[in-house]
């Protein structure tokens, strides 16, 4: 080091070769964006896989931070261009503009990717190579409130799914006994407005139709989705949702069913752990509430009650014109192993696109995990919601009119047809 | 510059002082090069390159030249339209709203209510406040459920008037307007008074003696001589409505049903969240807005000072 | 004549427009509108010491128990303390110097007759419509080409840019309305150019400059969108990035939001309350020479 400053001092020549040599010694420096920083369990997992990485690589150091999604991406957007981004960001499958600007590294020659599940790969893969590391996975779930749902009158079947007859009886029974049917809003999310709608659809189209409603090839007006939109028009006016449904917040839509005022259902992704098991003190679900699962009604003719809806969330992805590639590559692979896959399904109580072993999780809330397992068991999925199928203005007039204005009861059957179809069907 | 100031210079009046209005070229460039040199740099030129691009789409790396196939699309497009529709009725209509509130409060100040001093501050917290907290804050004043507006409604026993007040697409940017003047009324006052201040007061008192009513005095002695300032105040609200976009972002993402489309939020969901990385179409809007913004402040400062001219 | 001068009321002493206030009724209009502006913010305030979980539960209670370790998780724990400095330094900075270069030009602007005022005046002043939004991707470019990317000076340049053209636009308004008299019995006394401006514009112009001060230093030291984009490095971030923290895309953490935001905003009301005032004082002063 003194003999670095002394090479500093003597010339500017000398300054740069007497300040590279203790330079060069340093580990290089793997940048990396994380979501997640108000998810304890998540961003506690991140923290120890890359905790774990530096301890095993000396050559390699990482700067980790975690920033809010919304964030990430905004800075990412700029970033790219300029050749600034991190070596490793987070990234969903929805924000396919950076993979096909060319600003993704393929990872195929950096991980192994026997690490991930076969049905995560397509969600990253392109021209036969997989870009991104889906850690985090989801299946749409229909949550409920035990208590209440027996409260206003209706036994849930031993297979946990109603006819779509029964859930509108359901609905009116909740607005009779003045409690709210379905906890949701969209006052913060694109989304969950169209969960319902959308989930209904699956069920009564099948994959294959309901796969080419979403490609833009089958048109909302065909009588199929135009009965479902009908039955959700009938719940909507029934008051299904809060009457404060636009303004809703995700987070409060969570406070909305398991504290005050309490709902009967609630249609969420299964990333639902990732704050009902915060402390109840920060807001999190009550320890002794009475939370069941169910499937989300059968439709009457459905060619597939059995279906689901399955998608990858987070993931991380590298940077194309990342300086780090080795490093960022090796933290990648660690990452991408059997024992992380189940460590974060202990963890987060969650799926993952990893591998994994269920069996040896052993965790506090084993008993929700064995209830979630138990109601994908002989599912057959569909992947992607909407919004990984959607773009551009069809994505906007989803988000304003089927997340919405529908659900709001803003818009008739016809005129969201309209819409839908003015934005998504190619003919 | 010194070839134009040359020649006044030379035909001077023998024996006077060197027209003080005017000034050798070194003093300019000391005055202004600082100003020009980051208006230059941090601002001409990403304007010019926003101008440019509007001319491209731009896929990842890749701008290919498109002419004006961004403009012709941006004819057609009617949430474009929808949004400016908005804008326009915000940027109008909300700075009166603005403007007069402010004017009545400095009034009431000047009138010396009591505790002027602690009301002075008390109406001057919410330009205090940035859009993000005020946004929150308003999100939870309009909640339907427990929001403090409805409650309010519901304790005098008018509940059915409780409405969802950002949910209903007729009442949103009704909404979303009254926040923003509630944020920036305490500043129009402000001005307002200091422009009150410096009235003549021999003016005023003569209004006094001539045994004005309140509303005449207003109308008739006040509002024309405070008029500049009034105008000033306007232009700067209606610059800062056509190019409003942090609350709407955060309360309402521009729905329901684009009933709160701005020409800024949608700007900012082109270039950010339309899953491309094509800049070439939002910066045509903004190009766009920038002439529409532009020739929008000339004929109101057109119109308005004009009709200054006219009348005094 | 004057466009913006003070920011506060003078003694209202002799006051010519007392019988307003006879009637009772504008008494409770000001009454309500006091709650109207201030109501929201003692809200926010008491919400400061209140843990989420207990707002959530009733919105309105009056906190109890009073929870300020907020205010120290924040600080402390949330590196506040590290945010706050950053700002101060990035906006003081920022104010400072637009106020001082943008002072310059709208002198020379009001003043000095000369080709091309009005074209630099109009340049400078329609830059204030150019959506931020849509410039932030060139600039962004502009300071990782400089170096300046994630770092404060950058951060600091980019917001002098910002309030320039508002800043140029203020003070051209009030400086053109200096009467001409007061320049030429300077030159008479053999001041020069920059000296008329030190001595006498900006102490005339002091009403409108602290305006400017004020209004730039409110909507710099909220500003959010280029903070976030322009700067990642967690030590350089800014206090609204700070408070943007406790907005989780799950969980928005309302209590230490409030805290958060007290803390940013209780000192600006405070320098607002000294400077007003301190304003007032010189006013007064000027008034009598």
């Amino acid at each position: 080091m003194r003999w670095g400053r002394f090479g500093c001092a003597v010339a500017a020549a000398a300054l740069s070769i007497g300040c590279m040599g203790p330079a060069l010694a340093q580990p290089a420096q793997v940048n990396m964006w994380s979501n997640w920083p108000d998810e304890p369990a998540k961003k506690d997992w991140v923290s120890a896989r890359v905790k774990e990485f530096e301890a095993a690589n000396p050559q390699c150091s990482v700067k980790l931070s975690f920033i809010p999604k919304a964030d990430i991406y905004t800075q990412a957007k700029s970033a790219v261009r300029t050749g600034q981004a991190p070596d490793i960001f987070y990234l969903e499958p929805d924000q396919p503009e950076f993979l096909a600007g060319g600003f993704l590294e393929p990872l195929d020659s950096y991980i192994d990717l026997s690490g991930l599940e076969d049905w995560a790969k397509p969600a990253w893969t392109s021209k036969g190579k997989v870009y991104g590391l889906p850690v985090e996975a989801y299946t749409v779930e229909l949550y409920y409130n035990k208590d209440l749902v027996k409260k206003v009158g209706v036994d849930v079947p031993a297979n946990f799914q109603l006819t779509q007859a029964q859930f509108a009886d359901l609905v009116k029974k909740g607005v009779a006994a003045g409690i709210t049917p379905i906890s949701q809003g969209v006052g913060d999310r694109p989304f969950p407005g169209g969960l319902l709608l959308y989930e209904a659809l699956l069920r009564k189209l099948g994959p294959d139709d309901y796969g080419k409603l979403l490609d833009g090839t089958l048109s909302y007006k065909d009588p199929r989705v135009i009965e479902v939109m009908d039955w959700v028009k009938g719940l909507v006016d029934a008051g299904a949702y809060p009457k404060s449904f636009s303004t809703l917040k995700l987070g409060e839509s969570h406070f909305y069913f398991y504290n005050t005022p309490g709902a009967l259902t609630f249609p969420d992704p299964s990333w639902f752990t990732g704050r009902a098991f915060a402390p109840p003190e920060s807001g999190g679900m009550p320890a002794n509430f009475p939370l069941g699962i169910m499937q989300f009604p059968a439709m009457d003719g459905g060619k597939c009650p059995e279906c689901k809806t399955l998608a990858v969330a987070g993931s991380f992805v590298m940077y194309s014109k990342s300086k780090n590639k080795d490093c960022a590559g090796a933290l990648l692979k660690s990452m991408a192993t059997r024992d992380n896959g189940t460590k974060w399904m202990e963890q987060v109580s969650l799926q993952t696109g990893l591998a994994s072993d269920p069996s040896k999780i052993k965790s506090a809330h084993a008993d929700y995990f064995a209830e979630l397992n138990a109601r994908n068991k002989g599912v057959k999925y569909f992947f992607g919601t909407p919004l990984f199928h959607y773009r551009a203005k069809c994505a906007e007039t989803y988000t304003q009119v089927m997340n919405n204005a529908f659900p709001a009861g803003l818009i008739s059957v016809q005129d969201a047809a309209d819409k839908m179809n003015a934005a998504c069907f190619k003919g | 510059m010194t070839s134009t100031t040359a020649l006044p210079d030379d035909i001077k009046s023998p024996g006077s002082v060197a027209d003080p209005r005017r000034t050798s070229w070194p003093v300019l460039v000391v005055f202004l090069v600082p100003a020009l040199a980051i208006y230059v740099g941090l601002t001409a030129y990403p304007a010019f390159r926003t101008i440019y691009d509007s001319f491209f789409t731009i896929e990842g790396l890749d701008a290919t030249f498109v002419g004006l196939d961004n403009y012709r699309a941006l004819m057609s497009d009617e949430t474009f339209w929808v949004a400016v529709r908005n804008t326009f009725v915000w940027s109008f209509i909300a700075p009166i709203l603005d403007v007069s509130t402010g004017l009545l409060l400095a009034l009431a100040l000047y009138a010396g209510v009591p505790f002027a001093r602690f009301l002075r501050v008390a109406w001057f917290t919410p330009v205090l406040l940035s859009y993000v907290v005020v946004a929150i804050l308003w999100m939870w004043i309009y909640n339907y459920d427990w929001g403090i507006l409805n409650e309010l409604l519901r304790v005098v026993g008018l509940g059915a008037l409780a409405q969802s007040w950002l949910g209903d697409p007729n009442l949103a940017l009704g909404a979303l307007i009254v926040t923003h003047a509630w944020k920036w009324a305490g500043f129009n006052m402000v001005v307002c008074l200091a422009a009150i201040h410096s009235l003549p007061r021999e003016v005023l008192e003569a209004a006094d003696l001539d045994n004005c009513g309140w509303g005449a005095k207003l109308r008739h002695v006040i509002v024309p001589m405070l008029r500049p300032t009034l105008l000033n105040l306007y232009i700067l609200a209606f610059i800062g409505k056509m190019k409003i976009f942090d609350l709407v972002w955060i309360m309402t993402g521009g729905g329901p049903l684009w009933a709160t489309e701005t020409v800024s939020t949608y700007v900012y969901k082109r270039a950010f969240n339309w899953n491309t990385f094509d800049l070439g179409y939002p910066s045509a809007i903004a190009t766009v807005w920038f002439g529409v913004v532009c020739a929008a402040v000339i004929i109101l400062n057109r119109v308005l000072a004009s009709k200054d001219r006219l009348e005094y | 004549m004057a466009l913006f001068s003070m920011l506060g009321a003078r003694d209202p002493g002799a006051t010519p427009l007392p019988r307003l206030f006879a009637r009772g009724g504008l008494a409770l209009v000001i009454g309500a509108y006091t709650i109207y502006t201030l109501g929201p913010f003692l809200w926010l305030a008491s919400m400061s010491v209140r843990t989420t979980g207990e707002i959530s539960l009733d919105h309105y209670a009056w906190p109890s128990p009073f929870h300020w370790e907020q205010f120290r998780i924040a600080w402390v724990d949330s590196n506040f303390a590290t945010y706050f400095w950053n700002s101060t330094l990035v906006v003081v900075g920022a104010v400072a110097v637009v106020t001082l270069v943008g002072a310059a030009a709208a002198h020379a602007l009001a003043r000095y007759r000369f080709k091309g005022n009005r074209l630099i005046y109009a340049v400078l002043f329609s830059s204030i419509i150019f959506p931020p939004q849509i410039t932030l991707i060139s600039l962004y470019q502009i300071l990782v080409d400089y170096n300046l990317y994630n770092s404060l000076l950058g951060l600091t340049l980019v917001y002098i840019s910002l309030q320039l053209p508002l800043t140029v636009y203020l003070l051209e308004g009030f400086f053109a309305r200096i009467p001409q008299d007061l320049f030429d019995a300077a030159k008479m006394d053999g001041y020069g150019d920059i000296e008329i401006f030190r001595r006498i514009v900006l102490p005339i112009g002091m009403p409108a400059i602290a305006t400017t001060l004020i209004l730039n230093f409110i909507q710099l030291w909220n500003e959010f969108l280029f903070a976030v984009v322009l700067i990642t490095d967690p030590d350089k971030r800014t206090l609204p990035i700070g408070i943007r923290a406790f907005m989780g895309d799950h969980f928005q953490d309302i209590g230490m939001i409030a805290a958060g935001v007290m803390i940013s905003v209780v000192p600006v009301i405070l320098a607002y309350i000294f400077f007003s005032e301190k304003l007032i004082r010189g006013m007064t002063a000027g008034a009598v020479k």
